[in-house]
């Protein structure tokens, strides 16, 4: 109701906003044509105010009365027509103005304690005075400088440091020895710059990884090995294409991930994400992954000075050549963490196709349940399931395939290796491609509630807990939930077959409505199609009462197929709703577009609408207003 | 203070003038008895001396411009062309960068750091000026200059409601517009609409993000660069996808100098060296793989035929599910995305840590011939997956592609 609400105000907006720049365009049109050399000096005098007492000086020496007298009623008229948006102007202008003298008052510490508002004059004066001892204490780095900078680059460098939350290295290509780190690494690594300097890199490398960083540094940047990638049209390109042979010669730019060992005890006041890893045993969570980005670089020897370290590397090869680079710790640095703080010990998570079958078993369930993963995928988990919860489970099943939502089971059993039952509660959603709106998967976190047998009281209990609101339209569904099966249900039946009679009904479904079906359709031509049919809806929701009529047929049809029948009518009508007001945003624009950018710009507004709606916060929030 | 003397003293001979022109009028009115006339004359000077007032008004206002101008570190040509509210505009961002980078001092020295950290800068210089002797490269104003080099992006600090308090100067090379041209600006101005949202929140202090601090989102910025690297202008500008990366300094004394610091640069797709241990694929839109190169069966085990049709979704562990979706999600919207890591099953069982920088272009058929972008073919999605770590749980099997390999081996 709510979304034919808008598109009613959107109709009423649409029909006054181009009243109003054709009103606005007369004026403006008509003002030329009117337009005389006298005129044009009235106007302008009528405009600008400091001038305007001129011109009304200039006015008096007009000796023909009947001439000033025609003047200034043309100024008049001008006045009436232009000083309205000059002044609006004006407003703007001394409001921008005004917003940032306030700005500035409130920065400047001077200005503070006075609590009446300073003028204009006195905040400018008192900045000055403040940008004044800024400066003295800022020391000399811009007056310095021959280029004027906002920031020291001091300054600056550290900023970028801590903004990447990395550090800068150089290390020799020849052996990996690391030249120079900036000394923010002690706060990512937990080792001094002491301590990495002069070191050869790999020692501080996953050992694994010890072979990927040592091509970066190797394929220098005349390699003919070098392969690069043009974003443009996804192909490789050979390095001696022109696209980059600028950039090679003045160096190569790498991008890599690589392991980083850190130091265990932490020197210094450490992190978070640190302090998470360091509470970690296994021997590979020393490692953090680190991003590096950065480029080659190389001098020639002739350069370089006589004396240090450096006399090694350079005595076989007319050119050191470098890596320098900054390493950023990866920004989901500890995404193990996570998973684990995520999912409790007493949940795992499964992933079930469209007809129940597992085909992602996470391995926490083994301890839970006793089978391997491998157990499980590839079988139904109606195989599993209590007789008693199937019909429940079954309802379940069809909500989630046609819902975005997290779908709550209720407690249910679900039979161990060994032939009991653990109580399970399930969250399940099913993940739908965002592109295609074809459901992928149904993904299921499974909660562990019991693992006695005394099943009574307990899912009793708990059933009356969760599902109190639902527990009414469960009742009242649970014997027309699966028309083919309810007859059969005393008899035993293969239990895989639910699901996939579950999933056929989705495809049926879909297939009768004529949404998407196939993944191999061009989404863009998929919306053609779509679009003479959503054209229709819109060329008959004209902005009147009729399209709350319009609409409710088209419900309510949907309404009546057997499948749509079974459900909650919340639930798929809003999908319905959503869809239906999607099309009919984009559909219209669908047909004016011909070339190719246009037509991907159509997609991307579909796409953004589309997902909008599609999120499951905007859906809730839907939900309510509905 | 001088100017300010001056301007009392001014005021004051206004006032005198005033009543001295009072005493006039009523002179004039005695001898003359016509009003009339007095009073447009009267009018005439009037306006004369507030023209006067006004004029000096605005002289000295423009003289604190002029000296509020000259304070900032700004070349001379830039100054010159500065208007008032851009003046104001600077002004403001340098007074809000000094007092952030004496905050940022404070809290190191509150956190014990300061004393070190300064110390070390200083030792760093001294040590860097040592390593500049040793591979007289680098030294100390080249290493400085590197980092934005390095960085190949630039910097941008946002204060919380999304003014941008600083950008470095090679923001130019990617927005086409100077430093001094968008600092103090507002960060909306020069976004994408349909990315506001997404904007606020990552400016939004960590309430809900948790304790994390760091920012990582992708975003579409407006560029006046032209195909041609020209500049063009502001009307005309195309929307550039920016991977901004960076983190919340929170101060707890004052909430006006919480900042985000981001480094923005473009994907680096294009400059990709592809190692062994990357590989590249195409994708349709829906993410099921159209292409896939040789190395993903060295790395995952999948040959590339097998691949082809099957969905990215199948492929990754399922706690990853919200971190792919996000993923595809920016694609769709914004053309280019970082997925961050995530989990990609390998064939033969367990898991490795992945990453891909994806962008979706033109089709084309992946042939090693000419690139020749069809514009009539469907668009697809370019991906190139790192691989960050080594074959975890090689035992485990998770998924049921991965069973079946197991029977199939």
């Amino acid at each position: 109701m709510m979304i034919l609400a808008f598109r009613i105000c959107f109709r009423a907006f649409d029909v006054c906003v181009p009243d109003d720049v054709l009103v606005e365009e007369e004026q403006s049109n008509s003002l030329p044509s009117l337009m005389t050399p006298s005129i044009t000096s009235g106007m302008s005098s009528s405009m600008d105010m400091p001038r305007k007492r001129k011109g009304s000086t200039d006015n008096q020496l007009f000796n023909n009365p009947e001439c000033a007298a025609f003047q200034r009623s043309v100024t008049y008229l001008f006045k009436c027509l232009c000083r309205e948006p000059h002044s609006q102007i004006e407003k703007r202008r001394r409001d921008k103005m005004n917003n940032l003298i306030d700005k500035l008052s409130a920065m400047i510490p001077t200005c503070n304690p006075m609590s009446r508002k300073l003028d204009k004059l006195t905040v400018l004066r008192m900045a000055v005075q403040h940008l004044k001892s800024l400066k003295g204490s800022a020391s000399s780095f811009s007056e310095a400088s021959s280029k004027p900078s906002f920031l020291p680059e001091e300054e600056l460098k550290h900023l970028v440091l801590k903004a990447a939350d990395g550090f800068l290295f150089v290390v020799g290509c020849d052996r990996g020895k690391i030249v120079f780190v900036s000394e923010s690494v002690t706060k990512i690594l937990n080792y001094s710059r002491a301590e990495l300097i002069g070191q050869s890199l790999f020692d501080y490398i996953h050992p694994k990884d010890m072979g990927k960083v040592k091509e970066q540094l190797s394929a220098s940047e005349l390699h003919p090995r070098e392969r690069l990638i043009d974003a443009k049209t996804g192909l490789q390109v050979q390095a001696d294409l022109p696209i980059g042979a600028s950039r090679l010669c003045s160096g190569a730019r790498r991008s890599f991930f690589c392991r980083m060992k850190y130091n265990k005890i932490p020197v210094k006041i450490e992190e978070k994400e640190t302090q998470a890893n360091t509470s970690k045993k296994k021997e590979s969570q020393k490692y953090c992954t680190v991003h590096c980005t950065g480029y080659m670089r190389s001098w020639p020897t002739s350069q370089m000075g006589a004396e240090g370290e450096g006399e090694g590397d350079k005595q076989d090869s007319s050119y050191f050549s470098c890596l320098v680079a900054v390493g950023r710790v990866h920004s989901h640095s500890a995404p193990q963490v996570n998973g684990e703080v995520r999912v409790k010990p007493t949940e795992f998570v499964t992933r079930y196709a469209m007809d129940g079958k597992f085909t992602f078993v996470d391995q926490r369930a083994t301890t839970i349940l006793g089978y391997l993963p491998q157990e499980l995928l590839g079988t139904s988990c109606y195989e599993y399931f209590h007789q008693d919860d199937l019909l429940h489970l079954a309802d379940r099943h069809r909500k989630v395939l046609r819902s975005r939502e997290k779908i709550e089971t209720n407690c249910y059993k679900f039979k161990t290796k060994y032939g009991s039952f653990v109580t399970l509660q399930s969250q399940w959603f099913s993940f739908v491609n965002p592109w295609n709106k074809e459901v992928e998967y149904i993904v299921s976190t499974n909660t562990v509630i019991s693992y006695d047998n005394s099943r009574t009281a307990r899912s009793g209990h708990k059933s009356e807990q969760s599902g109190n609101s639902k527990a009414s339209e469960d009742c009242k569904k649970s014997l027309p939930v699966i028309p083919g099966i309810s007859s059969t249900s005393g008899t035993m039946i293969y239990a895989g077959s639910i699901g996939t009679q579950i999933a056929n009904e989705l495809l049926d479904f879909n297939k009768l409505n004529s949404s998407p079906s196939s993944g191999n359709v061009s989404p863009f031509s998929l919306t053609q199609e779509k679009s003479p049919q959503t054209l229709n809806q819109i060329t008959n929701s004209v902005p009147n009462g009729e399209t709350s009529d319009m609409e409710i047929p088209g419900k309510s049809s949907s309404d009546g197929e057997p499948q749509g029948a079974s459900f909650p009518g919340g639930d798929s009508l809003m999908g319905e709703n959503s869809q239906l007001d999607l099309d009919s945003v984009v559909g219209p624009s669908l047909n004016s577009f011909s070339t190719d950018e246009a037509a991907m710009a159509v997609i991307m507004s579909l796409l953004e609408t589309d997902t909008n709606l599609g999120e499951a916060v905007d859906f809730e929030e839907m939900h309510w207003s509905l | 203070m001088q100017e300010e003397r001056g301007d009392t003293h001014w005021s004051q001979a206004i006032s005198s003038v005033l009543q001295g022109n009072l005493c006039w009028h009523h002179r004039h009115a005695a001898s003359r008895g016509t009003p009339q006339d007095a009073m447009t004359a009267d009018k005439e000077k009037r306006r004369a001396i507030s023209r006067e007032a006004a004029r000096r008004r605005r002289r000295v206002e423009s003289d604190v411009f002029g000296d509020l101008s000259r304070l900032l570190p700004l070349q001379p040509s830039v100054r010159a062309h500065l208007d008032k509210p851009s003046v104001i505009r600077l002004t403001l961002s340098y007074i809000r960068l000094q007092t952030l980078l004496k905050e940022t001092a404070g809290s190191h020295e509150e956190l014990g750091h300061g004393a070190r950290y300064r110390h070390g800068g200083e030792a760093q210089d001294g040590c860097l000026f040592e390593l500049g002797k040793e591979t007289e490269g680098l030294d100390p104003l080249d290493e400085n200059s590197m980092y934005l080099k390095i960085l190949e992006g630039f910097l941008m600090v946002l204060s919380t409601l999304g003014d941008m308090i600083f950008l470095s100067d090679n923001v130019s090379k990617y927005m086409g517009l100077s430093q001094t041209e968008l600092m103090g600006h507002n960060i909306f101005e020069y976004t994408h609409p349909c990315d506001h949202e997404e904007i606020r929140h990552n400016l939004r202090l960590t309430a809900e993000l948790g304790c994390s601090q760091k920012r990582d989102f992708v975003v579409r910025i407006k560029s006046a660069l032209t195909h041609r690297g020209r500049v063009g202008n502001l009307k005309s500008t195309t929307w550039k996808v920016l991977h901004c990366q960076g983190r919340v300094k929170l101060c707890a004394a004052s909430s006006s100098v919480s900042c985000v610091l981001l480094t923005c640069r473009p994907l680096p797709l294009s400059h990709t060296l592809l190692s062994t241990h990357t590989f590249t694929s195409q994708h349709s839109m829906d993410m099921r793989f159209t292409y896939c190169d040789q190395r993903v069966t060295s790395l995952l085990g999948y040959r590339p035929e097998e691949l082809l049709g099957r969905s990215i979704y199948d492929l990754c562990h399922t706690l990853d599910t919200s971190c792919l979706n996000k993923n595809h999600l920016n694609l769709c919207l914004k053309s280019q995305s970082v997925s961050g890591r995530y989990r990609m099953l390998v064939r033969s069982g367990g898991y490795v840590w992945v990453e891909s920088h994806s962008a979706v272009i033109p089709g084309v058929q992946p042939s090693r011939s000419r690139p020749r972008p069809n514009p009539s073919q469907p668009l697809c999605i370019l991906c190139v997956t790192y691989i960050l770590s080594g074959v975890e749980e090689p035992s485990l099997q998770l998924s049921l592609d991965q069973t079946f390999q197991r029977y199939l081996r």
